[in-house]
Order: C-alpha cells, then sequence, then structure tokens
C-alpha cells in the first residue's frame, strides 16, 4: 500500500504530495554527495563563531 | 512569493531523501535532494542534482530543461517540509559553484522578508555566522526553523 502525506506550506498555500518511495529507501544511510558533505564539513571546521543560540 | 511547484514528490520514510521529475524543454529529469548529516550533529548538509545514470547524484550538471524557477521552488518546498519534521535541525547549503551560490543568494535576497518569517537565515562568511542580508558576500547559508 502506498504510504502519502500531503503537505500544504505554510508560505505559499500550495499543497503537494509525498510519497514514500521503496526505491529510495534502499539508498537510506549512502551518502549521495561525499564531496558536497566534505566541504560543507570543511567550512563547519573553520568556523569560528559558534551557531546562533 | 508564488512560484508553481512540481506537486508529485518520492520520499524516503526518514525523510533524508527526496526525488521529483523536471518536466520541460529536455524531458523528463529526475532531481534528488538529500539531507546528510554533518561533522557537527547538529547541522544537515542540503545537496540537490540531477540522478545519473549511475543514481548517483550529479550536482555540478546543468540541465537548462525552462524550468529553473519551478525546480528552485520545490526545493524550497522539501526544505520547508524537512524543518516542519525536523525544527531543531540546522540545514546548511550552497551552490556547486560561485554561479550556482550567487543564484541562491539572489532567490534568498528576493524573498528575504517572506522567507525570515519561518526561517533564522545566517550566512557563513569570512568573519564566521552572521545574520544574512541581501548582496552579502558568503560561503554558504545557515538555516532553521524559528521557534514558534
Amino acid at each position: 500500500m502506498k504510504r502519502v502525506t500531503k503537505y500544504k506550506s505554510e508560505l505559499t498555500g500550495t499543497e503537494v504530495t509525498f510519497t514514500v518511495s521503496e526505491k529510495l529507501n534502499k539508498l537510506k544511510g549512502k551518502v549521495l554527495a561525499p564531496k558536497k558533505l566534505a566541504e560543507a564539513n570543511e567550512l563547519l571546521r573553520k568556523l569560528k563563531t559558534p551557531l546562533p543560540k | 512569493m508564488k512560484y508553481e511547484v512540481y506537486k508529485d514528490i518520492g520520499v524516503t520514510d526518514d525523510f533524508s531523501l527526496f526525488e521529483f521529475f523536471s518536466k520541460g524543454k529536455n524531458g523528463a529529469i529526475l532531481k534528488r535532494v538529500t539531507f546528510t548529516r554533518t561533522e557537527d550533529g547538529r547541522i544537515y548538509n542540503l545537496a540537490f542534482g540531477d540522478v545519473d545514470e549511475t543514481d548517483d547524484l550529479d550536482d555540478y550538471v546543468v540541465t537548462d530543461n525552462g524550468d529553473r524557477n519551478k525546480v528552485l521552488a520545490t526545493v524550497a518546498f522539501i526544505v520547508e517540509a524537512y524543518t516542519r519534521r525536523f525544527p531543531d535541525r540546522w540545514i546548511i547549503f550552497r551552490g556547486s559553484t560561485q554561479e550556482r551560490l550567487r543564484l541562491y543568494r539572489m532567490a534568498v535576497g528576493l524573498h528575504l522578508e517572506e522567507l525570515s518569517v519561518l526561517y533564522e537565515i545566517w550566512a557563513l562568511g569570512d568573519a564566521g555566522i552572521v545574520e544574512f542580508c541581501k548582496n552579502m558576500k558568503i560561503n554558504a547559508f545557515l538555516i532553521r526553523r524559528k521557534k514558534s
């Protein structure tokens, strides 16, 4: 059975359907953009200021 | 802010991956959006791009499918849904190229007032984390849902 959720935007009122995909579920946990993640980690490591409260 | 969005989106049950089809002059192109935990466990990296023939995410490809605003609005919608489910998570994002970072900066700047109703919008710059303002030179965005 398809698992479907409808979301309505708080900003625009637009409604979109999200359907859980078993094909996508098989990719869970895999890092799909490793270079981008590495770059983000590098940027965050260099931070001299803490995250805002 | 009223842009068309793609209304059928595939998702994992943990909301870490999303997919939708861009439909335009070059046909139907599968897009993927991922949120991956960074070394700082409070921050998740947003990556977005086309799904290539090996089922990997290619965030450097230029699709030119004639629907840029609709695709960006769909990604913004996904961010809204994601942060509704995980309101305490920070999202870091930037473009894979300077041109894309400039595009995102312009898009956020153009809608800053409306977006600020929902999000705290910060910029990672050479000086550290500062509140984002229009036309600011930045390395990445850092956003989080405002506490209600």
